[in-house]
């Protein structure tokens, strides 16, 4: 992250849960989205930050 | 919505003195870290006379981050903690050796970002340890179980909230073992403390955020936060409500501030 702001570390990956329900997220590099199957939402990336807020997260039935 | 998983009945919280609906809470608190975002550190130091740098180094002497470890620093988006606890283990160069990392949790993106820059112009990137910058919810922590050697937050715990659900989330997101360690304004002890402490904080410190963030009602706020906060024992059962052992407190400046600590067993 430090390098490229707009890729996120695999490591960070590794922690990072959707703050709904835990479950696992699937990152997409392209729309710089964070995606939880699970709760239909997609936490963006805005400038290398993952915005895992609920509010700000797209919900998945909705195009970007 | 999808927001949150709450009863339907009403739900009070307090913003300052002002009775706001839960959930509107997270986001005047919001609004008020984003309009002082750029200035709050050097408020910090204004506002305190220097002092809040001898609590956050009593902090770090009960911390006692031992290298190698993960931690996540919640609202602490601008850094101070988490400089503070890469200074202890020995800088960039020994926490990249030792595998070291830490996690910047807040609420507030644009404070997030002020810390980030930090980073860069201290030249803390690049030494290939890890500092990660996540915007969260300190109720709802984007983190796994488990995933956490230590958790802190200094002057953040009052601006949550539903702090009972914030201490939850700090016990599941530690490992068996792990620290917590709360810094926040606590009760004054001293009768004659507390009076002064009470004409200063009321009178002088919204003026000063007039002056030196031009935002005075944002200083209103975090005056009147600090009052309605839990005074320490009673903070000190809610981290042992939340499942948390060995609960511990000490008094900062005759209680102006206090450091909370507790383990996961």
């Amino acid at each position: 992250m430090s390098e490229r702001r707009s890729t996120v570390d695999p490591k960070l990956l590794e922690i990072l849960v959707c703050p709904v329900t835990k479950g696992a997220l699937i990152y997409d590099a392209e729309a710089q989205e964070l995606i939880s199957r699970q709760a239909g939402l997609a936490y963006p990336i805005r400038d290398g930050i993952p915005i895992m807020l609920i509010d700000e997260a797209r919900p998945l039935d909705e195009t970007p | 919505m999808v927001r949150r998983m709450m009863n339907e009945e009403e739900q009070r919280a307090w913003f300052g003195f002002r009775e706001v609906h839960e959930t509107e809470k997270a986001s005047l608190v919001r609004g008020v870290f984003d309009s002082v975002a750029g200035r709050y550190d050097l408020m910090n130091d204004l506002m305190s006379g220097g002092v809040h740098r001898l609590w956050k180094a009593s902090m770090m002497d009960w911390l006692a981050p031992r290298p190698g470890l993960h931690l996540v620093d919640v609202a602490g988006g601008t850094g101070d903690i988490a400089f503070r606890v890469l200074d202890r283990i020995g800088g960039p160069d020994a926490a990249a050796a030792s595998g070291s990392s830490i996690t910047v949790c807040d609420m507030t993106p644009a404070m997030l970002q002020v810390g980030r820059d930090r980073a860069i112009d201290r030249g803390l990137l690049g030494h290939d340890w890890r500092i990660d910058w996540v915007a969260g919810n300190a109720e709802d922590l984007p983190l796994a179980d488990r995933s956490c050697d230590a958790y802190t937050i200094a002057f953040g715990l009052r601006n949550v909230t539903r702090i009972d659900r914030a201490l939850a989330e700090a016990r599941r997101v530690l490992r068996p073992g792990g620290r917590f360690l709360c810094l926040e304004f606590s009760q004054v002890a001293l009768p004659i403390l507390a009076r002064l402490y009470d004409l200063y904080s009321f009178r002088m410190l919204p003026l000063l955020g007039q002056m030196v963030a031009g935002d005075r009602e944002s200083y209103q706020y975090l005056v009147e936060s600090i009052r309605r906060f839990p005074p320490q024992e009673a903070l000190a059962a809610r981290i042992a409500a939340a499942g948390l052992s060995q609960v511990k407190f000490r008094n900062l400046t005759g209680g102006i501030a206090a450091l909370h600590s507790a383990w996961r067993l």
